[in-house]
């Protein structure tokens, strides 16, 4: 067992972070440049994202629900959130989204964060 | 690597910390903002891919809705007449000039909303949305005159008569939207307008259905606020529904997609079970397909979290409305809106299992009119181009961030959604919420003939306030996107 002591340290960190959110969360065509998708997994994570994910956060913009884009989400907590849906956001059991797509979403999350955020003269 | 035995612990802090908490957080939607007139739109407010342009050819319209363009190649332009928020104006078809001058066709007494056109053999077909005598579908000619090809189509409530488009088969396609937003007339319908005015409207359904019989209670905004009500689902407010209650079917139904022959006569009811099936189109591959706005957060029986979805449409079938949002039961949990309770069944027994959409639209973004590309000049063949009117929150539900004021495609084969004509700001929404010249409430898209030139019809400015709906009159535009290389 490590130092609880760590743990809290990084904890404190990255809420820090997250509770941040900085910058735009908007991503790909038509402000910045289209986000296409070269490996297959992360192409396959794009269709599970717009089945399941999408409609609360628009290419993970803030909607229903709040952005992704714009705040450093580990995998680790995608994927905690997908499958508890901690607040008001639905938990995705196994059935609904089995763990490969679940793989493939984090992967495909990851990426369009780190595609390029469009420069906005505003 | 984390502790293990604080993991949840950590993760659920973490998370709560960086949503800021829904439950906390005020509604921050599309109409949530604030506007003065004059409306001054620039087309370099909008972005659109590399080698796509964008144009103005009309400004200063009221309430536009639909448009096409005649065998000539001329623009007409329908302008609804009626703007939810209850300001009345007159509809009306119009012919854009070359030179930007607008010419009236055809004017529509104090009916309305119209809400859409098309250019068929020589007439335009106009449906007829009529809040205040049910809903039509209107032969416009092009000196004006005006024939009913159907009237009597429940229009009176929350969402009205729409369309329509010609089909492949030579029949004319229009649908209509439903009476409320989830089956059960309430405090919302009366907030809306409408209640005060038709005490005994409700939904209807497109094929005789049994009830489960569950039915709500709550004021009576009729009398004042005072006593208490209770209020079945397909009944007239104040009317209790019994479980095993039949309710007869009708073609012209609440939430049905139905065609008629270009001449008139009988329609035919070509699916149910959708909620607002605004938009109608048939892709190159001649299948029909259609948005339909999801559920709101409001009224007697709230839903939370559906989406607006674009079904391709099998004939035939019950698309899943007042049970089922893009083809899941309302009893998931997912559906609760927090604090509340979960919808229950209204249908004791469903048509069928519902089908699964093509794709999932932002939930109250308002997936409204759209058209294919069949051109690969302009690229994207056989992909929905959808204008994306945008979230009337907080009336609708909350919402953390603005969604719509844009045009999207839809890869039909993979449900993938891709922005294409966006305001340059750093969050999407509407012109006047991002403080940019841009689109505001894009309401149709529709390709010329050639499908060279996408048309954006842009309803103009509509606010929304915790009384409901603001439209601002004379604020509605008309946008071309072309190619140019
Ligand atoms: C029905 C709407 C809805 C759907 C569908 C949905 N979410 Fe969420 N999501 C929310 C809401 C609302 C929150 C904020 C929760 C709260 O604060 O109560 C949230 C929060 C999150 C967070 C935490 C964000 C932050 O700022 O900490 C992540 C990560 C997330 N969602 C990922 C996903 C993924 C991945 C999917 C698809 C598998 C998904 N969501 C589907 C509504 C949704």
């Amino acid at each position: 067992m490590k130092k609880p002591g760590i743990s809290f340290a990084i904890l404190v960190v990255t809420a820090a972070l997250l509770a941040g959110g900085c910058g735009t969360a908007r991503r790909g065509a038509p402000l910045a440049p289209a986000f296409v998708p070269a490996d297959p997994v992360v192409a396959r994570g794009q269709q599970v994202f717009y089945a399941q994910c999408h409609h609360c956060h628009p290419h993970g913009e803030a909607g229903l629900g709040p952005a992704l884009n714009n705040k450093p989400l580990p995998g680790f907590l995608v994927k905690f959130q997908a499958r508890h849906g901690l607040g008001t956001m639905p938990a995705f059991s196994q059935d609904r989204l089995p763990a490969d797509e679940l793989d493939a979403l984090v992967a495909y999350l990851a990426a369009l964060r780190a595609s390029p955020a469009p420069e906005i003269a505003d | 690597m984390l502790d293990r035995s604080l993991l949840p612990a950590t993760l659920a802090t973490l998370l709560a910390t960086a949503a800021g908490c829904y439950s906390l957080r005020p509604s921050a939607g599309a109409g949530q903002a604030d506007f003065s007139p004059p409306r001054q739109p620039r087309a370099e407010a909008v972005a659109v891919p590399p080698g796509y342009r964008v144009e103005l050819v009309a400004t200063g319209l009221t309430f536009p809705t639909g448009v096409d363009l005649d065998d000539a190649g001329r623009i007409h332009v329908v302008e609804s007449g009626y703007s939810y928020g209850e300001d009345f104006t007159t509809p009306r078809l119009l012919r854009i000039e070359p030179d930007g001058r607008i010419t009236p066709i055809a004017t529509g007494g104090r009916s309305g909303p119209w809400t859409g056109v098309t250019h068929h053999r020589g007439n335009f077909l106009v449906a007829d949305g009529n809040v205040l005598e049910g809903g039509r579908l209107l032969r416009i000619s092009p000196a004006g005159r005006i024939d009913v090809l159907v009237s009597g189509m429940p229009s009176l409530g929350d969402h009205h008569t729409n369309g329509p488009v010609a089909g492949p088969d030579g029949w004319i396609y229009f649908s209509q939207g439903t009476a409320t937003n989830a089956g059960v007339v309430g405090r919302d319908n009366f907030d809306f307008g409408w209640l005060a005015r038709h005490r005994q409207f409700h939904d209807v359904p497109g094929a005789d259905i049994t009830l489960s019989g569950e039915s709500f209670t709550g004021e009576n905004p009729l009398a004042g606020g005072e006593g208490r009500v209770t209020t079945g689902a397909f009944s007239p407010f104040a009317t209790p529904g019994r479980p095993g209650q039949v309710i007869r079917g009708t073609v012209k139904c609440s939430g049905g997609l139905l065609r008629v022959r270009p001449e008139g006569g009988e329609p035919e009811l070509v699916a149910w079970g959708f909620r607002n099936p605004f938009g109608i189109a048939f892709a190159p591959d001649g299948a029909l397909y259609v948005t339909d706005n999801g559920y709101d957060d409001r009224g007697s029986r709230p839903v939370w979290g559906a989406p607006d979805v674009l079904w391709r449409i099998e004939p035939g079938l019950w698309y899943g409305w007042p049970d089922f949002a893009g083809g899941l039961p309302l009893t998931d949990s997912r559906f609760r809106p927090p604090g509340k309770r979960s919808p229950g069944f209204l249908l004791a027994r469903h048509p069928n299992p519902p089908p699964q959409p093509i794709a999932r639209m932002a939930v109250h973004s308002s997936a409204n009119g759209f058209d294919f590309s069949r051109n690969a000049r302009f690229g994207h063949e056989g992909e929905a181009f959808v204008a994306i009117f945008g979230d009337q929150a907080p009336t609708v539900g909350k919402i953390l961030g603005p969604v719509g004021g844009k045009v999207v495609r839809v890869n039909v084969r993979t449900g993938v959604i891709t922005d294409f004509a966006v305001n340059r700001a750093s969050e999407s929404g509407p012109a006047s919420r991002v403080g940019v010249a841009g689109l505001e409430r894009p309401i149709a898209a529709r390709f010329n003939r050639d499908g060279t030139a996408l048309y954006v019809v842009d309803f103009g400015v509509l606010l929304m306030s915790p009384g409901g709906a603001e439209p601002k009159r004379e604020t509605g535009v008309l946008w071309r996107i072309t190619r140019n290389q």
